[in-house]
């Protein structure tokens, strides 16, 4: 049988492009505040109302977290901080034990100056996206160790859509994944028995040219590996 | 006479701190809900207008970290709001502290978030908090985190401490003392002697920031303290031998 499966931020900027690679292999659930901009059913939730997360939670085996606001000075707290606690809030009252968590990455502004960077300190600032989806990484991390759940957090900095043809001449984006490569990441994340203090996060990326930001983590931990080698459409001929 | 404003001055804490500062400084207090006396301001720490109100002309701002005194009957309600004073609530009182020009800000975190360690480890600021869900405590460890990030930001020195379980020394049966006592009147000392501490032309952000453990003495200390006294904090308040 299909695991079921709940995306949370269905509708907005991530959840439309990740779910075509989940549907096939799981009984995937769609939830959002906002209706689908392809018009799939969705189950109306509002992050910010435990009961709501509750509701759209039961009877899943996973849960899957792509909400975000941004900029608000208010809603930020809400869905970032008060959204992720709801999710494992609902994950602990149902017996669900996999989580999947998304969040910016807090690095780059400090880091941008190394190289081979995974899994260091992060750096969030001030900044309600920043600050607030931290906070949540933080409540996810507590939930999970003392809840025994799994959450597998994946950092982003960008996502797109796969190059289709050569750049020339062209250096490859910064910190950025492909829909593609999100989609299987998410499968293994939803696949993986176990992860170190049932709490890790992933840089997420689909090009490692620069030897800056690194994968090194995702693959040992998941197995993950770019569903091919995205740099090839940056090579110097 | 410098100006220190107290985010959460209502609170037993709150009173306690306010009694220790009022010689050395003009303190005004803010809170949801005051009386008495003393320069009042009344508001949410989450209302971004009246926290620029209580900032406005203040040299330092402590927020005690303490909950609401008054909280919903309703149990997702009150956790809700436990929550989002302790974050955003931090961050909306730290924000006016950063746009009123001031330098200094003392957070009052707790060493709950050491929940997670065996009694066999002498815990110090050096070991990796481990809270647990529970609200009280996961709230303040994420105020606690919120105020770190304005050291990291601005030119400003934002001291976390982290204290114990308050109590009153002479309210407690010593027959049930719990390492994470710490009377009042000791984690209002902590708060007067952290309060001059400024750090602010540091060049590197973790030298705006730092972290002290406020405890009480005891002869097998599971919380050492020698940080907090290398600023001058000396515990009175004892729960071992019946001395208080």
């Amino acid at each position: 049988m299909k695991k079921k499966v709940l995306l949370m931020g269905a509708s907005g900027l991530i959840g439309p492009y990740l779910s075509p690679g989940l549907e096939e292999e799981y009984d995937l659930h769609l939830a959002d505040i906002a209706p689908h901009p392809d018009g799939k059913d969705i189950v109306e939730t509002d992050m910010t109302s435990f009961q709501q997360v509750l509701v759209a939670a039961r009877g899943m085996d996973a849960l899957i977290n792509c909400t975000v606001n941004r900029s608000d000075p208010v809603a930020s707290f809400h869905v970032n901080t008060r959204g992720a606690w709801n999710v494992m809030k609902a994950a602990v009252e149902l017996g669900i034990k996999k989580v999947i968590y998304t969040g910016p990455q807090y690095v780059r502004r400090t880091y941008d100056h190394y190289f081979d960077i995974d899994d260091v300190p992060r750096t969030p600032g001030t900044g309600h996206y920043t600050l607030t989806k931290m906070l949540g990484a933080e409540i996810c991390a507590i939930y999970a160790r003392a809840h025994d759940i799994q959450v597998i957090s994946f950092v982003f900095n960008g996502l797109g859509e796969a190059p289709t043809q050569r750049q020339e001449p062209g250096d490859y984006p910064p910190f950025t994944v492909v829909w593609e490569d999100l989609q299987l990441a998410c499968r293994l994340a939803l696949e993986v028995k176990s992860v170190p203090d049932n709490f890790q996060e992933f840089n997420m990326l689909s090009y490692q040219g620069h030897g800056k930001y690194t994968l090194d983590k995702a693959q040992r931990l998941l197995g993950f590996e770019p569903t091919r080698d995205w740099t090839e459409y940056f090579a110097r001929r | 006479m410098e100006r220190v404003l107290i985010a959460g001055a209502a609170g037993r804490l709150g009173r306690e701190i306010a009694r220790v500062l009022e010689d050395d400084y003009q303190v005004r207090l803010f809170d949801a809900v005051g009386d008495g006396e003393g320069e009042w301001v009344l508001g949410e720490p989450v209302d971004p207008e009246a926290a620029g109100r209580a900032l406005e002309g203040v040299d330092a701002l402590i927020l005690t970290g303490e909950p609401p005194l008054q909280v919903p009957a309703d149990e997702v309600a009150r956790d809700e709001m436990i929550l989002d004073w302790a974050t955003r609530g931090t961050h909306v009182l730290c924000t006016a502290a950063v746009e009123e020009g001031v330098k200094r800000i003392v957070y009052g975190g707790t060493l709950e978030v050491f929940a997670g360690y065996p009694d066999t480890v002498y815990i110090s600021e050096m070991h990796k908090p481990l809270p647990g869900p529970e609200i009280y405590s996961m709230a303040r460890y994420l105020g606690e985190l919120t105020c770190r990030e304005f050291a990291r930001d601005h030119r400003l020195t934002a001291t976390g401490l982290r204290l114990g379980k308050l109590v009153c020394a002479e309210e407690v049966d010593r027959r049930e003392a719990d390492y994470l006592w710490l009377d009042r009147r000791d984690a209002a000392q902590a708060f007067q002697r952290a309060l001059p501490l400024d750090r602010s032309e540091a060049l590197e952000w973790n030298g705006r920031w730092a972290l002290y453990h406020i405890a009480a003495e005891w002869a097998k200390p599971k919380f050492l303290i020698d940080r907090a006294r290398s600023m001058g904090y000396e515990p009175e308040y004892h729960f071992e031998g019946g001395r208080a």
